[in-house]
């Protein structure tokens, strides 16, 4: 009997609460700006993303009310959040990483949607494609710009036949190799391809190509970055410039120009994107945005071997690195 | 609001009446369900993605759900190893399964596929807001489910795998293979698994190769939530209890999201919420027994 009787207050509790808070729901709209910020997991990577959205804001004198949402791992919960940001009318929703995305847009029809570091927003059907946004949905593209780095590499160190790398195991090695091709296609630069199975293979696959070669391209590659300095040494020898795509790995120094995705700045990027939809611009007109220009990435420069292989790095680029090794010293900025 | 903990109430309920099956009626601590459920989903979305039928790819996930609890109940009682160690094996094996029936992609997205639940959606706006389409579907569909899960434990078949459960010893001494009447009773667990991964995938609008992280948790705790709300040994009212256990299960979950702020937790504490909140549910349902209120050393 009791129990009945606590179970029966409890669930009443329940659905009155619940009850109240459909009624309360409505009221929100009193002129506050109301982001919600919806991620996958608590994650350095994507607690930068987070940061930067809301330091962008504050940066313009945007003064939000934030509602820092997680998933904590549970894909199921997904919709669950983007529900919440619906009822509660939040002004934009920022949802970080693919599933938060998806669901937000399979949910959420009348609020801006601004993704953020999602790697392929046409193949994850968030955007028909690049160019633009659809309805209330764009965002931001974790990819790095291969083109991007081969242009800077060409234009900085003259490459006309570059050497790559790559461990044929690792998907994402596979998946940049398709587009590294392309991109040297339309650069016309000729592409030499080594491709290795573990870390140990690496200083022999770098001294099979490293006469024929301009340079050597890196892509984000963990097995070949755990054996960076063999590649570097041969690469130097021959005084020819590595251009890796992890700054974190090059700051031992040898690659001439390592660039790379900061999670922190695409976090501020993302926000450049929110301040503009809170001023009216519309989501459907945004392209996907990618962080192409070298002042929204992470980069390194090591002067000294630069000197080695004899490049003279333009000094706008030298100024807009945000980390130099000169004379064997690193000095962050 | 209410609509979203009613709607994902019901398309985990499903889930969480698989559980029942192996947890309660067979006594077999079944972790399959970790794989299974996204099973379904990577099949349904696959399957969707090519043009078929919800319908049918909902009967083929239910299907693979189903060769999946076979799975591990052949490696329990065939390769004589414990069911736990069993469910395990067969879940991460089925990682992998799934990685490859999504074709190597981690998530896939179902922004531009018809599901089922948008066309409903669609027509049902019409006339009512999209949600209460998708709801009374739902509601529809579990409720045929529940009919034909009933039904089944009425049979005589049905009841030999109740009576599985409770003994074992019984079931041999009928001169009837426990082997054969476990191996279809996981089998079910998990085809409604199958299903219910199935409609979370149309629900959310994505299959996931991770969405089964913490599936049989929950399905648990909806079980126990089920069994403080009602007291019963009828079939019906047991089922029925599983469904009603998983709504409340969301309903934690989504006021733990809404009213966490309110004394400064952040969305990190979620989970730290949701779990003190089970814990006060199954405190009280012992509270009910009256166990509580007698003092030790005193009858009870």
């Amino acid at each position: 009997m009791i129990r009945k009787i606590i179970s029966g207050l409890v669930l009443s509790l329940v659905a009155c609460a619940l009850l109240t808070a459909g009624g309360a729901g409505d009221t929100t709209d009193d002129g506050t700006t109301r982001i919600g910020i919806s991620k996958i997991v608590a994650h350095p990577a994507l607690d930068a993303v987070e940061k930067g959205v809301q330091d962008e804001l504050a940066a313009r004198g945007i003064t939000a009310v934030y509602d820092l949402q997680n998933a904590n791992g549970d894909v199921n919960t997904a919709t669950q959040i983007a529900t919440k940001f619906k009822r509660d009318k939040v002004d934009v929703i920022v949802a970080i990483a693919t599933p938060m995305a998806v669901s937000a847009a399979n949910s959420v029809r009348d609020i801006p949607v601004v993704f953020s570091v999602v790697t392929d927003p046409v193949s994850a059907g968030l955007v028909p494609n690049l160019s633009k946004g659809e309805g209330n949905v764009t965002g931001l593209s974790d990819k790095t710009d291969i083109y991007a780095h081969l242009e800077l590499f060409k234009r900085i160190a003259g490459i006309k036949t570059l050497g790559h790398i790559f461990t044929s195991s690792e998907a994402n090695s596979a998946a940049a190799l398709a587009e590294l091709e392309d991109a040297c296609k339309k650069l016309s630069i000729e592409l030499v391809v080594q491709s290795i199975n573990n870390s140990s293979e690496v200083k022999q696959a770098t001294e099979a190509i490293i006469r024929r070669v301009d340079g050597i391209y890196l892509t984000t590659d963990n097995t070949v970055y755990s054996a960076l300095p063999a590649l570097v040494e041969v690469a130097l020898s021959q005084k020819k410039p590595v251009f890796s795509s992890d700054p974190t790995s090059a700051i031992e120094g040898g690659c001439v120009i390592a660039s790379g995705f900061d999670y922190y700045k695409a976090g501020r990027a993302t926000g450049v994107m929110v301040a503009d939809i809170l001023g009216g611009k519309n989501p459907d007109s945004m392209p996907t945005k990618f962080l192409t220009d070298p002042s929204e990435q992470n980069l390194l420069l090591d002067l000294d071997a630069a000197k080695i292989c004899g490049i003279t790095l333009p000094a706008d680029l030298v100024k807009s690195a945000n980390q130099v090794i000169e004379n064997g010293k690193l000095t962050t900025r | 609001m209410i609509q979203g903990i009613v709607i994902e109430g019901l398309v985990f309920g499903i889930m969480a009446l698989g559980v029942f099956i192996t947890f309660r009626v067979l006594d077999f601590a079944d972790l399959t369900v970790d794989g299974s459920f996204p099973l379904g989903s990577a099949v349904m979305a696959m399957l969707l993605t090519a043009g078929v039928n919800p319908f049918f790819a909902m009967v083929a996930a239910f299907a693979a759900g189903g060769v999946a609890g076979a799975v591990t109940a052949v490696i329990h009682s065939k390769l004589k190893i414990p069911g736990l160690l069993a469910g395990i094996l067969t879940m991460t094996m089925l990682h992998s399964v799934n990685l490859r029936i999504m074709g190597n992609r981690a998530n896939v997205s179902l922004l531009r596929v018809d599901t089922l639940f948008r066309s409903i959606s669609d027509y049902a706006s019409s006339f009512m807001p999209g949600e209460y389409g998708i709801l009374l579907f739902l509601a529809l569909f579990t409720l045929i489910v529940l009919v034909a899960t009933n039904l089944f434990f009425h049979t005589d078949f049905g009841i030999t795998v109740g009576a599985l459960g409770s003994n074992q010893q019984m079931i041999t001494s009928q001169g009837m293979n426990p082997e054969v009447i476990k191996l279809l009773g996981v089998s079910l667990s998990n085809g409604l698994v199958g299903v219910s991964g199935a409609l979370a995938a149309m629900y959310q609008g994505f299959a996931d190769v991770n969405a089964g992280t913490g599936t049989v948790v929950a399905g648990l705790a909806s079980v126990m939530i089920g069994e403080f709300l009602l007291r019963s040994n009828k079939i019906e009212l047991l089922t029925l209890r599983v469904i009603l256990g998983s709504i409340l299960y969301r309903a934690i979950m989504f006021s733990g999201r809404q009213y966490g702020y309110l004394i400064n937790l952040t969305a990190n504490d979620l989970k730290l919420i949701t779990g003190v909140l089970i814990i006060g549910c199954l405190v009280i349902s012992k509270y009910g027994n009256g166990r509580l209120f007698s003092r030790k050393g005193k009858k009870a």
